[in-house]
C-alpha cells in the first residue's frame, strides 16, 4: 500500500515536471498571460507532488514500514528517532528523493518570489528548472527507486551506515549541502533564460545574484560543516583531506563565489555579462559532477554511496546539460552586449578581474587534481592518488592570493586610480599586516607561507574594518549617533555592501585560521598504562581508566582521561572506540575541548580495558574553533546581503563613476 | 555562433566527459596487484577439518577462485552465500578455494558447519600464503586462470554479479 502510494506520487511528479517544462518552453517562445499562469501552476504542482512523496517516505521510516524497500534497507527499530528521520537522506535512493524535495521547495519559492516580474525570462527559467526536476523524478521512477515493494516484509532492518549515526552534525551537514547543491539549479535556470531570451538586462541581474547568493550561503556552511564533522568524528585531527567528494563540494563553491563577484560588476557597470552567465552555468554543472562523483562508484571516498546503476544515468544527464550549456553559450553569448566598459589600469575593476581569474584557476587546480588519477588509470592502468602534497602546494598560494586581493581590491577606488591614490589607499593597511605577522612570529610562526598569510590577513582585516566603518563615520560627522548612523548606513541603505564586507571579514578569519592551524599545531603519540600521566604544552593528561560500555546498537571502549591546564583541573575527556555490530573495523570517536585560541584533541589509537593500556594521539590545534565561528560570520554576512532593501535605488542603474572610497554613496556595491 | 566560445567549451568539457565515461565501469574495489599477469604463488595447505594437503599446482588446467576470509570479518559473512552458490554453479569447471586468514581452526570449522560450504577452505599457518599474495585485509579474492596466472584481485565482499563477471574474465564459462 505505502510503496504503491509513493510510486504513484513520483510518477505524478514526473508527469507534472515533464508537461510543465514543455508548456514553459512553449510559452517562452510565444508569451501569453495564460501560458505564464499555467507554467507557474505546473511548478507549484510538481513541488507539491514531490513533497507528498517525501512525506510518505518519512512516515514509512518513522512507522518502520518495512514493506518499502528503502526502509527495509536503511531502517531499524533499534535506532533513535532522529536517526530514523535522517535516514531519509542517508542512503542513495532516499538522498535522491530528498533532492527532489529540496528542488521542489526552491522551484516553488523562486516561482512565487518572481511571479510578477520578468515575464520575458521566467517561462524559460521555469522550463529549465522543471526539466532538471523531470530528470530527478526519472531517477526515482527507474534507476534509484525508493518505493519498491519489499517482499517478504522483514521484521527489522539493519539501520543506516554507523558512521552517519556517530555525530549529530550528520543531521545538519547533508541537508545544508543539498540546499547548496540543489539551489544552484535556480540561478542556472535564470542564466539559461537570459541566454535563451538573448538578453540580460540590468533588472534581471538582481534576481540572478539573489538566487545565487542563497545556495552559496548553504554551500559555504556545508563545505565547512563537512570539515567539522570529519574533525569531530574521524579522529585523525584534521578537517580537510582533499578527498574527491570534499573537492566536489568545493568546486561549485569556487565558481559560485567568482560568479557573485562578476555579477556585481555586471550589475554595476553592465560588463562581463557572458562571463557571469558562464560561471553560473559552470557552478550548476559542477554540482551535477559532484553528484556523479558521490554516486557512481567511480571515485573511492569515505563519502561514496554504495555502488549503483545510476552512475551512467547521471553521467548522461551531466553530458547533456554540459553540451546544452556550451552550445547555448556559443549561440547566444554575443547577444549579451556590454552596456559599459571596464577600466584598464590599476583600480578596483582590474582587481575584480584578477579575483575571478584566481577563483577559476583554483577551480581548475582542484578539478585536475581530482580527475587526474582517473586519467592515469584509463591510460596506463596504474592506480595512483594525487594526494595532499599537490593540493596543498597549489591551494596555499592561491588562498593567500585571494586573501591579498580581498584586501587590495576594496581599498582601491573604482575605475582607474592615480598612483597617488594607489599609494594613499595601499600604504596604511601595511602597518596592520606587519603587526599581525609580527605577532605571529612572536607566538612561534616560522613558516614563510604562514607569516605571509598573517601579513595579508592583517592587511585585509584593516581594509575590511575601514570599509565597514567609513559609512557610519560619515553619518556620525553629520551629527547622528553611532547606533542610528550604523542602522541607516549599513542596514537600511548599504545592506548588500555591508553584508559583503561581513563575508570578507569572516573569510579573512577562516583563511588565517587554516594557515595557523595547519602549521602551528603540536601533536604527540603516547602509550599509557592506567594512572600514567604525560604533558603536552600547557596541558597535563592522566589516563584514569578504560571502560567498556554496551549500548543498544554498538559496544564501546571509553578512555577516561583527566585533563589539567597550567595546573588547573578541567575534568575528564573521554575519547572512545566504537564497535558497531555491522562493521568489522572499530570506529574511534575523538574528544575535543575547545578553548578561545586552541583545541585540545584526543583520539584513541588502541585501547585494551583488560590490560589497562591506551595508545593516545593528543594534539593541540590552534585556532581551529575560529574556522567554525568565522564560517558562521560568512553565512551571516550572506544573509544580511540577501535581505531585500526597501529603497528604490536598486531598480535604476548605478552611476558609472563613483568617487574613490566614498563608501556610503556606493549604494549596492560591496 | 561564437566559435571561440564553442572551441574553448569543447576543449574543457569533452576531455572531462571522456575520462568519466572511460571510468564508468570501474570499481574502486578491484585493486591492481603486482601479481596480476604473473603466475600465482604456489602453496600447499591443510584443509579445515582435516585431510591431506591441497596444492595450487594440482589444480593447473582449471580456473581457480581463491578467497581469503575469516570468521571475525562481517563482510566475509556477507559474501559467503554468493561464494557458496558460485562454487556450485561453476562446478566442476572452476575450483573455489578458501584460505582462512588469521583465525582459529575451531572457529572456522563451526562457521562452515553453521553456514554451509561447497568448497574446501585451507588453514594458512602463520599467514605465510597471505603475505606472499599481499593480502591487505579480508575479504580479498584472487582469480587465477587455467594456466595458473593471476587475472584479477578483488577487495571487499563479492556480489553474485561481480563474481560472475570476474570468473568469466578468468576463463571460467558458466
Amino acid at each position: 500500500m505505502t510503496p504503491a502510494l509513493g510510486r504513484a506520487l513520483i510518477l505524478l511528479a514526473l508527469l507534472l515536471s515533464t508537461v510543465g517544462s514543455t508548456v514553459a518552453f512553449a510559452s517562452g517562445r510565444r508569451p501569453t498571460a495564460a501560458g505564464l499562469r499555467w507554467t507557474r501552476r505546473f511548478a507549484y504542482a510538481f513541488a507539491a507532488a514531490i513533497a507528498a512523496a517525501n512525506a510518505v517516505m518519512l512516515y514509512a521510516l518513522l512507522a518502520h514500514d518495512f514493506s518499502v524497500s528503502y526502509v527495509a534497507h536503511v531502517g531499524s527499530r533499534a535506532v533513535p528517532t532522529w536517526v530514523s528521520f535522517v535516514s531519509l537522506w542517508s542512503s542513495l535512493e532516499g538522498s535522491i528523493l530528498f533532492w527532489g524535495l529540496v528542488l521542489g521547495a526552491y522551484v516553488a519559492a523562486a516561482t512565487w518570489a518572481l511571479r510578477d516580474d520578468h515575464p520575458e525570462y521566467m517561462p524559460y527559467a521555469t522550463g529549465v528548472w522543471l526539466a532538471t526536476a523531470a530528470f530527478f523524478c526519472f531517477l526515482l521512477a527507474g534507476p534509484a527507486q525508493p518505493f519498491a515493494t519489499q517482499s517478504p516484509v522483514p521484521a527489522d532492518g539493519p539501520g543506516p551506515n554507523p558512521l552517519l549515526q556517530n555525530h549529530v552534525l550528520m543531521a545538519i551537514h547533508p541537508p545544508c549541502l543539498y540546499l547548496g547543491y540543489v539551489g544552484m539549479t535556480i540561478p542556472f535556470g535564470l542564466a539559461c533564460a537570459a541566454l535563451l531570451a538573448g538578453r540580460l538586462g540590468h533588472g534581471f541581474l538582481r534576481p540572478l545574484r539573489t538566487w545565487l547568493l542563497l545556495p552559496w550561503i548553504f554551500l559555504t556552511m556545508a563545505v565547512v560543516l563537512g570539515g567539522w564533522w570529519a574533525y569531530e568524528v574521524l579522529g585523525w585531527g584534521g578537517y580537510w583531506a582533499w578527498d574527491p567528494v570534499e573537492n566536489a563540494s568545493l568546486l561549485p563553491w569556487l565558481t559560485a563565489t567568482a560568479a557573485l563577484h562578476s555579477a556585481l560588476l555586471s550589475e554595476r557597470k553592465g560588463v562581463l555579462k557572458g562571463w557571469t552567465v558562464t560561471l553560473v552555468l559552470g557552478s550548476f554543472l559542477l554540482t551535477i559532477l559532484g553528484t556523479f562523483m558521490t554516486r557512481s562508484g567511480v571515485f573511492n571516498s569515505v563519502h561514496s554511496f554504495t555502488q549503483s546503476a545510476i552512475g551512467p544515468t547521471i553521467l548522461a544527464f551531466l553530458a547533456a546539460a554540459t553540451i546544452f550549456s556550451v552550445l547555448l553559450l556559443a549561440l547566444r553569448i554575443d547577444r549579451l552586449a556590454p552596456e559599459g566598459q571596464l577600466v584598464n589600469g590599476p583600480g578596483r575593476d582590474a582587481l575584480f578581474l584578477l579575483n575571478n581569474l584566481v577563483f577559476v584557476l583554483f577551480t581548475f587546480t582542484v578539478l585536475i587534481g581530482t580527475v587526474f588519477p582517473l586519467v592515469v588509470e584509463a591510460v596506463n592502468g596504474a592506480q595512483m592518488s594525487v594526494g595532499r602534497p599537490y593540493f596543498d602546494r597549489m591551494a596555499v598560494p592561491l588562498g593567500a592570493a585571494l586573501l591579498f586581493l580581498m584586501g587590495v581590491g576594496p581599498a582601491l577606488p573604482w575605475g582607474r586610480a592615480t598612483s597617488e591614490q594607489v599609494r594613499r589607499a595601499l600604504l596604511p593597511p601595511t602597518g596592520a599586516g606587519l603587526g599581525l605577522a609580527g605577532l605571529g612570529f612572536l607566538l612561534g610562526a616560522r613558516s614563510p607561507w604562514t607569516l605571509l598569510t598573517l601579513f595579508f590577513g592583517g592587511y585585509t582585516a584593516y581594509v575590511t574594518f575601514v570599509e565597514l566603518w567609513l559609512p557610519v563615520r560619515q553619518r556620525m560627522r553629520s551629527g547622528e549617533g553611532i547606533v542610528e548612523a550604523f542602522a541607516e548606513a549599513q542596514l537600511r541603505r548599504g545592506r548588500r555592501r555591508f553584508g559583503g564586507y561581513v563575508v570578507h571579514a569572516g573569510a579573512t578569519i577562516v583563511i588565517v585560521s587554516i594557515a595557523v592551524s595547519s602549521t602551528m599545531g603540536v601533536s604527540k603519540e603516547v602509550q599509557l598504562r592506567e594512572g600514567e600521566r604525560f604533558d603536552l604544552g600547557a596541558y597535563s593528561l592522566t589516563f584514569v581508566k578504560a571502560e567498556s560500555v554496551a549500548e543498544p546498537h554498538r559496544n564501546a571502549v571509553v578512555a577516561r582521561v583527566g585533563v589539567s591546564r597550567n595546573g588547573r583541573e578541567l575534568g575528564e575527556m573521554t575519547p572512545r572506540m566504537n564497535q558497531y555490530d555491522s562493521q568489522r573495523e572499530p570506529i574511534g570517536t575523538p574528544a575535543v575541548r575547545t578553548f578561545l585560541t586552541e583545541d585540545l584533541y584526543l583520539s584513541v589509537m588502541n585501547i585494551d580495558p583488560e590490560r589497562g593500556t591506551l595508545g593516545l594521539l593528543a594534539m593541540i590545534n590552534p585556532m581551529v574553533g575560529w574556522i567554525w565561528i568565522a564560517t558562521g560570520i560568512m553565512a551571516l554576512g550572506g544573509v544580511i546581503a540577501l535581505v531585500p532593501q526597501r529603497t528604490a535605488a536598486a531598480s535604476r542603474p548605478a552611476p558609472l563613476a563613483v568617487p574613490a572610497a566614498s563608501g556610503a554613496a556606493a549604494e549596492g556595491s560591496r | 555562433m561564437n566559435r571561440r566560445v564553442l572551441v574553448a567549451g569543447a576543449l574543457v568539457v569533452l576531455p572531462l566527459l571522456a575520462v568519466l565515461v572511460m571510468n564508468l565501469g570501474r570499481d574502486p574495489h578491484s585493486i591492481r596487484s603486482p601479481l596480476i599477469g604473473r603466475p600465482a604463488p604456489p602453496f600447499e595447505l591443510r584443509p579445515v577439518g582435516g585431510g591431506g594437503p591441497r596444492s595450487l599446482a594440482s589444480l593447473r588446467g582449471k580456473p581457480v577462485v581463491l578467497n581469503f576470509w575469516a570468521t571475525w570479518c562481517m563482510p566475509c559473512l556477507e559474501e559467503h552465500a554468493a561464494l557458496t552458490a558460485g562454487a556450485r554453479r561453476y562446478e566442476p569447471g572452476v575450483q573455489f578455494l578458501g584460505i582462512v586468514y588469521d583465525d582459529e581452526e575451531a572457529r572456522a570449522t563451526s562457521f562452515l558447519k553453521q553456514r554451509g560450504s561447497s568448497y574446501p577452505s585451507l588453514m594458512d599457518e602463520g599467514g605465510r600464503t597471505a603475505i606472499v599474495y599481499g593480502v591487505a585485509g579480508v575479504p580479498e579474492t584472487y582469480f587465477i586462470d587455467a594456466s595458473g596466472k593471476v587475472v584479477s584481485k578483488y577487495a571487499g565482499p563479492l556480489s553474485p554479479e561481480v563474481l560472475a563477471a570476474l570468473v568469466r574474465e578468468a576463463g571460467g564459462a558458466s
